[in-house]
């Protein structure tokens, strides 16, 4: 079995996100996304039961690789990446396309995702990419059990509800579905003899557009001049006092 | 600008969100056709001012991309060229599949849009709420996931009109078993008045007790911070913000929350918010209409015994 997982290099995410002309601002230093890591950690587990291979998908700009080598450290095989001036800013159908292709080529029974990057957000790339490979897409995972058959826990509006992983499917993993590895130090030394391929657009066809021009950033002024107190033992009554004035209660 | 929403159903009804592209659209004066996705029978989802289209799947299989496949015919057929749903599970698989059939990237969590000529213009908010960044979509196709409680619900007259189709299943359909609904009693987060929020600024899960009998007093649902939720002290279903429930009701009380932005993102709309935090700096407080700089653990239990 072959397992591909998509993770994705972020600008340091303690930091709030800064734009330039419209662009999420991204220094040479970008690390793996939290939410990428429970993805890696559901493609980690399925290596051990099956003896898979984890291959990395990573589009971005690389600057020093620190999250591709984050991603590696947990235990995935090696990575191919891609960037390019043309997909600065890419929409999301664009990156779906782009994975899709990588994904292609790399021969993945299996694709994982997190839900959604913690930058950008858009929350639709798995579902693009299982529509371009017109695969099964099991989104927002929970949960697995792996024992003959590997059990699946989604995520719903209502509750949850199981599913058996099809043999070829694109999988989205939610956050604190699993538990992510901490890499030890003999992981980290040999995540950096580990290959990391660096694919060239010309190898991807690209049909995907931009349809999206952006346009302004507005700061919205909070006119709110909201009251603190620091509390000298009798605040409730405050709460009380304004809870009544509002006619809460 | 012909539309289309992607509805769902809750409760024999149309959803909240639903709804509430509905109250956009007519208030833009537009028309929509509807078509809504649901696995329950015989909903209210028809109107005398709009075509609605129940599109009923089988609660025991996972079968979106046929689901999709349906509305993308609907679209051709229609002349359709914006399409609208909401953030949900099912509206996002869903957008996600017609991005790709439609070759036009959908654009996340806007929570505002407006006409201009023959594109449209959506604002999504960022920096916690902060700014707003207004992107212009300019394919034939528009597609827009609609953050909830971004616009006020339509006020329909629904009732059983309307065509349905039963989806078939295709070969990408996976069956579900194990169906688990979660319990929901008392006031839930979508439609509360009061909410009461927790933090890490609990302490510890136990102190979680002054929150439900604090709800309890109040009549109010309580909602959580994605910290309290990953180290289980609640289930995902309450957690409030970027990754979670966004909540607008009439006052919210956060207690012992630090206030970062992807909290914030899910409850800076409420009405009046109160926030009690030890740290006089948090930024909670950049967005409350009233501020208690203090112990949650002195004053929740003193707010029990008094109200
Ligand atoms: C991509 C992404 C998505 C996210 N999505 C969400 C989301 O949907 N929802 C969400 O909530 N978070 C989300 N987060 C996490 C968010 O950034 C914060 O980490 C989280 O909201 C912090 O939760 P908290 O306020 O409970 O904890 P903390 O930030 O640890 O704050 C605890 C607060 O409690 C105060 N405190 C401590 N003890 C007391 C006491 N005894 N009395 C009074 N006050 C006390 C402290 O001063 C502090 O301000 C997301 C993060 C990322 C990166």
């Amino acid at each position: 079995m072959k397992i591909a997982v998509c993770a994705k290099q972020i600008p340091d995410p303690a930091i709030a996100v800064s734009y330039e002309g419209g662009a999420i601002s991204r220094p040479e230093e970008q690390v793996l996304d939290d939410t990428d890591r429970y993805g890696i950690e559901v493609a980690l587990q399925l290596k051990e039961k099956f003896d898979a291979e984890v291959i990395v998908l990573s589009m971005g700009k690389l600057g020093t690789q620190k999250g591709i080598q984050q991603a590696l450290q947990m235990g995935a095989d090696k990575a191919l990446v891609i960037e390019d001036d043309s997909l600065v800013n890419a929409n999301s159908l664009m990156t779906s396309n782009v994975l899709s292709s990588m994904a292609k080529s790399a021969e993945a029974d299996v694709i994982i995702f997190g839900t959604e990057s913690s930058d950008g957000y858009s929350g639709v790339v798995p579902q693009q990419v299982s529509r371009y490979l017109n695969l099964p897409c099991i989104s927002y995972v929970k949960g697995i059990e792996i024992n003959d058959d590997t059990i699946l826990t989604r995520q719903t509006i209502t509750g949850s509800e199981k599913v058996t992983m099809p043999d070829k499917c694109v999988i989205s993993v939610t956050a604190s579905g699993v538990e992510p590895r901490y890499p030890n130090f003999k992981d980290i030394m040999a995540a950096k003899s580990k290959p990391v391929e660096v694919i060239s657009i010309s190898s991807i066809e690209l049909t995907a557009i931009q349809n999206q021009e952006f346009v302004e950033i507005n700061s919205i002024s909070s006119d709110k001049s909201g009251e603190k107190h620091i509390d000298e033992g009798n605040s409730f009554n405050l709460i009380i006092e304004k809870l009544k004035e509002i006619k809460a209660i | 600008m012909k539309s289309l929403i992607i509805g769902e159903t809750s409760k024999g009804t149309l959803s909240q969100g639903t709804l509430e592209i509905a109250g956009k659209l007519q208030s833009e004066g537009l028309d929509f056709h509807l078509v809504v996705i649901g696995s329950e029978d015989n909903p209210k989802i028809g109107g005398d001012t709009f075509n609605a289209t129940y599109l009923k799947i089988n609660s025991e299989e996972l079968t979106l991309s046929s689901v999709a496949d349906n509305i993308n015919k609907i679209i051709k057929e229609n002349s359709i060229n914006m399409i609208l749903a909401s953030s949900t599970y099912i509206g996002r698989d869903i957008t996600g599949f017609l991005s790709v059939d439609l070759n036009s990237s959908p654009v996340s969590n806007v929570v505002n849009f407006t006409l201009s000529g023959d594109d449209v213009m959506t604002t999504n908010s960022i920096d916690g709420g902060e700014s707003e960044y207004i992107t212009k979509v300019t394919s034939d196709y528009k597609l827009l996931i609609i953050r909830p409680k971004s616009f006020e619900p339509a006020e329909i007259l629904l009732n059983e009109n309307y065509e349905s189709i039963n989806i078939e299943s295709n070969e990408l359909t996976t069956s579900v078993y194990d169906v688990f609904v979660e319990e929901k009693t008392g006031p839930q987060l979508d439609d509360s008045k009061i909410v009461i929020s927790a933090g890490r600024g609990m302490v510890e899960v136990d102190n979680l007790k002054y929150i439900n009998e604090l709800a309890l007093k109040l009549n109010a649902a309580i909602g959580g911070t994605r910290a309290i939720v990953d180290a289980g002290w609640m289930p995902y279903s309450q957690q409030v913000g970027q990754t979670g429930k966004t909540v607008k009701p009439d006052v919210y009380i956060a207690c012992g929350i630090s206030g970062a932005t992807q909290h914030q993102v899910g409850m800076k709309d409420s009405k009046y918010i109160i926030a009690i935090n030890k740290d006089e700096e948090a930024p909670i407080f950049q967005i409350a209409d009233l501020g208690i700089v203090g112990d949650t653990l002195n004053i929740i239990p003193k707010l029990i015994e008094n109200l």
